[in-house]
């Protein structure tokens, strides 16, 4: 047989075995190039222009490409593994190393540039649909159009070639350092010896569960007060990142075997076949696995918390627009209020107008504060100062002389301070103080958040206190306006004709003056992009990760034959060891899958209202998505396994 | 009455342009409570006759019967049922799973038969008592030595009382001490629980401990020996006789 020969034949029997290999060629090809597709694409320039998103897609490239490098050196790597057999024969019948390597590159050469023109295909017809899917989030109206992009041919082709030679420079160590005799031996070597279950192991396991928990205590108490100063934030946010990531890989150390074994020790000796496959073989293999199980588990935690808080600002943009602007036009000025009302009136725009007085005041707010931290708080509870609106301007609220309430109370606030239900409050002008009966929190928005200073509270009071507050008011803590006029367009369909004519205007420009409908739309740009990069991040690593927990798979399902083999001649049929492998895959998969998913339900619910209103609603969609993409790997490792299962007797 | 009951039994391996027939019509029954040996040179096809005889592997054609049962033409969901009824295994690389230990090996064919868990613990301590391995019962594979490896092995064949044990060069991998001590016990097994054990070997010493030898030559019966009455040490010294004339590779000159 000629070399050539040898190469081709070898090519055409690893291209059915080594499926995988080339799937993660392609898939990692047409990920990258579809995205350097769009980065060149002139359509993106909106995109970039707007909001200097050319770094943030940059950086996104240096991102993937290192994903990328990490996963097919692990992938080469496990493949020759498994071709260490082959390697040891052909050097057995004389062959140089040289020359295995020759051959080795050659083959490789194919396979891998092979795979690199399809996935080169399907990335480019991918990325349309990707360009689709961003202009679709972004809300931006601009038909998607792409042509081939000969930069992004050549820097992927660039990129792929280097991440080439070093996979065949990894071979080449390889083969280097392997002697005929330890070729033979690579694949037959078990993981580690099955050791008994120690002390230390149980102390490591107890240790891993504790420091984890206290992490997610510590991230409950992070935006609740406890920390008020940025450095004492801080290093609690390191402590917690610290504690949990430690604590997790201490938990695939001795946790998972520790827990697992008392499960055996109760069944005194008397498995079930599932407990058979799945208790006893992942615990030996929780511990040698626990550096990569953490690595995965903590990528996957930063992935969804990191999508669920993206799609929280995301999902939220109108909402906070809603809330930071109660009308639709918010326009602090009577003059030019009557002006863009006229404007509407002759483009026959129906609107409703609402028109607010307001002033600022001296507030001792002592007496009805819940928690709060003077010494280290941007305000002094004693002597505040804040708005006031008379209760005239908040529908369905009538107050008597000694009452008030507090409108405008942001969510976000909240979660720093507490008011109590009822209390007293004073307020102060010029000379005069009145105090007043607190009588509890109404939760609606009256004035748009950049005139309240920036959303702090705003208390209502009865008319005649009101304008017996305004007559004495201090001038010195007064803001440019003291009226507030908000127009709602009647018809929900003429809004956006409402906008242009504001934006015709030019008021957007100006302070205090917004339209709802522009600040959500840019809103939704900027969250867009975002959540369009994080999630195609978010994507990759699932891909990638779901890939190597199955590659492994593949790996431990030919270390076990031996152990189907017996069982099928003990009696056990097919099934009984397919639902055994069903259970382990629950685990195997399910154990980072849950861990990764707490790390960041806590994670998100540590500070997700600095992000949006809604904190439910995106997370479990984020999190339902994952795990549905995620078990698709789990499912696909079953049906290898019920082969091997097959083929074992 | 026969546990077993084999009629012209044949196996073909290959395809159409290349066939090889391995087994070429044999017969062989074995009466209960029988502790029968098969000897033969290499490649004569006494690996898998066994395999054929315990339904790990099809025969091309021929009837095999264990209890009256006849299962050639059963599916793999039934031979699997019938397995874990009617047959116990012994292999010569013992074949215990190392990530149990030898308690859990053991209780391994009690678990799919849903025996209580107190009989099972019973069981288990009649049989791993009279194998001499009670005091290594929570320790791994990869912990015991040889010997304790194959008794345990052997205890797994025992302790659901099945009706046939089929033990597959069971001392080949044990130095001869540990080969007696454990022959000695399938013996004394044999004796006591009335069990049916057929033995694939091509030691003459461990084929004296059986009550009778059958040799193969070439995929068919060539004699077969009985113990009778004879002492262990005569019956031993007629085995190396008959292996002699049956020798591995025939001289044509």
């Amino acid at each position: 047989m000629s070399f050539k020969q040898l190469i081709f034949r070898n090519l055409k029997k690893n291209l059915s075995n080594y499926y995988l290999y080339v799937f993660a060629l392609v898939f990692s090809v047409a990920l990258y190039f579809a995205f350097v597709t769009l980065q060149y694409d002139p359509s993106m320039d909106e995109v970039e222009g707007s909001i200097k998103g050319a770094a943030a897609l940059r950086a996104g490239a240096v991102m993937l490409i290192a994903i990328i490098i990490v996963f097919l050196i692990y992938a080469n790597n496990l493949f020759i593994k498994r071709r260490s057999k082959e390697i040891g024969l052909l050097q057995l019948v004389g062959l140089t190393k040289g020359k295995i390597f020759q051959i080795l590159s050659v083959e490789n050469m194919m396979l891998y540039f092979g795979s690199m023109l399809i996935g080169i295909f399907v990335g480019f017809s991918v990325s349309k649909l990707l360009m689709m899917i961003l202009i679709k989030i972004m809300g931006i109206n601009e038909v998607a159009t792409l042509r081939f992009s000969v930069e992004a041919l050549i820097q992927t082709a660039v990129v792929f070639v280097c991440i080439y030679v070093v996979i065949m420079a990894m071979n080449a160590l390889f083969i280097k350092r392997q002697r005929i005799l330890h070729l033979f031996q690579v694949t037959s070597k078990t993981e580690g010896k099955v050791n008994r279950v120690s002390v230390i192991g149980m102390l490591i396991g107890v240790l891993g569960i504790g420091l984890i928990a206290f992490g997610y205590y510590l991230s409950t108490r992070l935006f609740s007060g406890d920390f008020t100063e940025l450095n004492a934030l801080y290093f609690a946010m390191l402590t917690i990142l610290g504690s949990v990531i430690v604590g997790t890989y201490l938990f695939y150390k001795g946790s998972v075997s520790f827990i697992f074994n008392m499960i055996r020790k109760k069944d005194n000796g008397y498995l079930s076949i599932n407990k058979v496959l799945s208790l006893s073989s992942i615990m030996f293999r929780m511990k040698s696995n626990s550096i990569l199980l953490t690595i995965i588990t903590t990528v996957s935690a930063l992935a969804i918390g990191l999508l669920s808080l993206t799609y929280i600002s995301y999902y939220s943009t109108e909402k906070t627009a809603e809330e930071s602007l109660p009308n639709h036009f918010s326009i602090p000025n009577e003059a030019d209020a009557a002006r863009f009302m006229d404007e509407l009136e002759a483009a026959k725009i129906e609107y409703t107008e609402k028109k607010v007085d307001f002033h600022q005041v001296h507030a001792d707010l002592s007496r009805i504060m819940e928690t709060y931290d003077e010494e280290n708080g941007s305000f002094n509870p004693g002597d505040a100062t804040m708005v006031v609106i008379s209760d005239e301007a908040v529908e369905g609220i009538d107050l008597s002389r000694n009452e008030s309430i507090i409108v405008n109370f942001p969510d976000t606030l909240q979660q720093f301070m507490s008011l109590k239900e009822t209390g007293q409050i004073s307020l102060k002008g010029q000379a005069q103080t009145v105090t007043l009966n607190y009588k509890g929190l109404e939760d609606r928005n009256v004035l748009p958040s950049l005139l309240t200073l920036g959303g702090f509270p705003v208390a209502v009071v009865d008319q005649g206190v009101y304008q017996q507050l305004k007559e004495d008011m201090d001038e010195s803590i007064q803001k440019e306006s003291t009226v507030y006029v908000g127009v709602d367009v009647k018809d929900k369909g003429e809004i956006e004709e409402a906008d242009k004519i504001f934006q015709e205007l030019g008021f957007q420009e100006n302070f205090g003056y917004s339209s709802r409908l522009y600040v959500s739309s840019t809103g939704k740009i900027t969250m867009g992009l975002a959540m369009f990069l994080v999630g195609f991040f978010g994507l990759t690593f699932l891909i990638t990760s779901g890939c190597i927990l199955y590659f492994k798979q593949m790996d431990e399902s030919e270390e076990e034959k031996g152990t189907y083999k017996i069982l099928r001649k003990l009696g056990f049929t097919n099934k009984d060891l397919l639902n055994g492998i069903r259970v382990k895959q629950l685990f195997n998969f399910g154990i980072p899958l849950v861990v990764g998913l707490c790390h960041s339900y806590f994670a998100v619910k540590s500070g997700w209202f600095f992000f949006g209103t809604e904190l439910w609603t995106p997370m479990i969609i984020v999190m339902v998505l994952y795990t549905l993409l995620y078990s698709i790997f789990g499912l696909l490792s079953v049906l290898y396994y019920k082969k091997v299962i097959k083929d074992s007797l | 009455m026969s546990i077993l009951e084999a009629r012209k039994i044949h196996k073909r391996y290959g395809n159409k342009w290349n066939k090889q027939e391995v087994l070429r019509g044999i017969d062989i029954e074995v009466e209960k409570g029988e502790f029968v040996g098969i000897m033969g040179p290499s490649g004569s096809g006494k690996t898998t006759l066994l395999n054929v005889l315990s339904s790990i592997d099809k025969v091309t054609n021929g009837s095999i019967k264990i209890e009256g049962q006849e299962f050639t033409k059963m599916k793999e969901k039934q031979l699997a049922e019938f397995r874990k009824n009617h047959l116990g295994f012994i292999f010569q690389e013992y074949n215990l799973l190392d990530t149990l230990s030898v308690k859990e090996n053991i209780l391994l064919p009690l678990t799919i038969k849903k025996v209580t868990k107190k009989e099972a613990q019973n069981k288990f301590a009649a049989v791993a008592k009279e194998l001499g391995i009670l005091e290594v019962k929570d320790k791994y594979p990869g912990e015991i030595s040889g010997g304790q490896k194959q008794r345990t092995s052997a205890a797994r064949a025992f302790i659901h009382d099945p009706s046939i044990i089929f033990a597959d060069e069971p001392t080949g991998a044990l130095d001869s001490k540990s080969a007696s001590d454990l022959l000695n016990k399938l013996g004394d097994l044999n004796e006591k629980r009335k069990a049916t054990i057929v033995m694939v070997t091509h030691d003459p010493l461990a084929a004296s401990y059986c009550s009778r030898v059958i040799f193969i030559k070439d995929g068919q019966i060539f004699t077969q020996l009985n113990k009778g009455d004879e002492s262990r040490q005569t019956f031993f010294n007629d085995i190396i006789k008959t292996q002699g004339v049956l020798g591995g590779v025939q001289h044509e000159l």
